[in-house]
C-alpha cells in the first residue's frame, strides 16, 4: 500500500514541479510589469492541472484572477478594497452574482431568529456581541483585477476556513530526499 | 499611462515607410483614448444575471491575451524568467552538477528521456539549427510563448519572433548537456505534453 501510495506521487511528481514552475513565472511576470504573459502563464497552470487531474492549493487559487488568471497581488497590481455596506440593498444589486448576495440574506435572517427565540434569559451584552459577529462575518474584502475588471472577494471571518486549511484535513506527509547544493 | 500608450506608438510607426520611421515623434499630450464603445442592445435584466464568472474565449481574445507586443519587451526582462526555469530543469530532470546524458545502454536512458518530452519550455534559450525555411535558421532566444503550432522567441534584439514548430530543428542547452529537439514531435499543446502518453520509437524527419 505504501509503496504504491508513494509510486503515485513519484508519477504526479512532473507535472506538480511543471506547475510549481508556471506559478512562479506568473508572479514574476506579473512583478516586471507584462500583465499577458503573467495571465497566459497562469491560465496555462490551471490547465496542466486540469490535464492531469491535480488541484492547485486553495490559498494559490485564490491569489489568480477568476476569469483572466492574472495573479493578484495587492500593492503591485491590485489593490485590497474593503466592500461598502454590505446592508444596503442597492450595493447587493450591484455584487457580481444574485446568487451571493442572496444566500447572504437567508443567513442573516436565520440568525436573527436564534437570539430572538433565546432572547428570554439573554443580557444586553451578549446581544450586542452577537451583532458584532454579524457584522464582521458581512464585511468583505475584495481585490479588483486591472486587465479584466473581475472582482475577487473575500469574507473577512476568520472562523470558517477551507477544509484544506485545516490541521485535521492532512493525513500523510511525503517527503523527498532534498538536493545539497542547489547549483 | 506610457505603458498604455507604447502600444499605440509601436502601431502608428508601423503604419509609416520603414526608413521614415525615425523621424516619427509622438507628442504623448496629443494622444486621445476614447473608453469602450456604444451600447447596441439593452440588456434585460435576465439575461444580466446569468452572466458567468469565467471569460469566453471570445472575450479572452478581445483583450488581447493571444497576442503578444512584437517590440515592447526587453531581453533583460526574461533573463529572471530564465533563471527560474534554469532551476525548475534540474528539479525535473534531477541532475547534479556535472551530469551527462545517459548513454542508450544505460539503465536510466528511458525513464530520462521520457521525462525530456514532458519538459516545460517557458524560459528556455532555444536556438534554431536547421530549417525548412532559411531564414528562420540561427535565430535565438528566450522562448516566452509555447503554443500548438508556434513558438515565440524573444531575441538579443528586444524582438519578440513567431517561430513555426514543425519546420524546424531547435538546439538547447542544459548546463553542460545539449539537445536537439525535431519541432514536428513538439506539435502538441503546452498543457496537453504533460500527460501525452509518448510511444517507445519516433522518427526524426530530416
Amino acid at each position: 500500500m505504501s509503496k504504491d501510495n508513494k509510486m503515485k506521487h513519484l508519477t504526479q511528481l512532473g507535472i506538480s514541479s511543471r506547475m510549481n514552475f508556471l506559478f512562479q513565472a506568473s508572479n514574476l511576470m506579473a512583478v516586471g510589469n507584462q500583465p499577458k504573459l503573467a495571465a497566459y502563464y497562469g491560465k496555462l497552470c490551471r490547465n496542466v492541472g486540469n490535464k492531469a487531474v491535480m488541484h492547485m492549493a486553495p490559498a494559490l487559487k485564490r491569489s489568480l484572477c477568476r476569469r483572466c488568471f492574472l495573479p493578484l497581488i495587492p500593492g503591485v497590481n491590485t489593490e485590497l478594497h474593503v466592500a461598502e455596506g454590505a446592508q444596503d440593498a442597492k450595493t447587493a444589486a450591484h455584487a457580481p452574482s444574485n446568487g451571493a448576495a442572496k444566500t447572504k440574506k437567508k443567513r442573516h435572517r436565520r440568525q436573527r431568529k436564534k437570539p430572538q427565540s433565546q432572547n428570554t434569559g439573554n443580557t444586553n451584552q451578549e446581544e450586542s456581541e452577537v451583532q458584532i459577529q454579524e457584522s464582521t462575518e458581512q464585511l468583505s474584502l475584495f481585490l479588483e483585477c486591472s486587465l479584466c475588471c473581475g472582482r475577487r472577494s473575500f469574507a473577512a471571518n476568520s472562523q470558517r476556513d477551507c477544509w484544506l486549511e485545516q490541521p485535521q484535513s492532512m493525513v500523510q506527509v511525503v517527503s523527498f530526499p532534498k538536493e545539497k547544493d542547489q547549483r | 499611462m506610457e505603458h498604455a500608450t507604447s502600444e499605440l506608438r509601436e502601431f502608428i510607426s508601423d503604419l509609416v515607410i520603414p526608413h521614415q520611421r525615425c523621424n516619427v515623434n509622438i507628442n504623448p499630450d496629443h494622444i486621445t483614448m476614447l473608453e469602450g464603445t456604444k451600447i447596441k442592445k439593452q440588456h434585460s435584466r435576465k439575461r444580466r444575471a446569468h452572466k458567468s464568472s469565467t471569460l469566453s474565449r471570445r472575450e479572452y481574445a478581445a483583450l488581447g491575451l493571444n497576442t503578444l507586443p512584437t517590440k515592447q519587451m526587453k531581453y533583460e526582462e526574461a533573463l529572471p524568467l530564465h533563471h527560474l526555469w534554469k532551476g525548475y530543469v534540474r528539479e525535473h530532470l534531477q541532475l547534479r552538477e556535472g551530469d551527462e546524458v545517459p548513454k542508450v545502454h544505460d539503465g536510466r536512458y528511458d525513464e530520462f528521456s521520457r521525462k525530456l518530452v514532458k519538459l516545460d519550455l517557458h524560459g528556455a534559450k532555444l536556438k534554431v539549427l536547421q530549417s525548412k525555411c532559411s531564414t528562420l535558421e540561427s535565430l535565438a532566444g528566450i522562448c516566452v510563448m509555447d503554443t500548438k503550432n508556434v513558438l515565440k522567441l524573444l531575441g538579443k534584439d528586444h524582438r519578440v519572433r513567431t517561430i513555426p514548430k514543425s519546420e524546424c530543428v531547435f538546439g538547447l542547452k542544459v548546463g553542460n548537456m545539449e539537445f536537439t529537439i525535431f519541432g514536428q514531435h513538439l506539435n502538441i499543446r503546452p498543457a496537453e505534453r504533460s500527460v501525452k502518453k509518448i510511444k517507445n520509437f519516433v522518427k526524426p524527419f530530416m
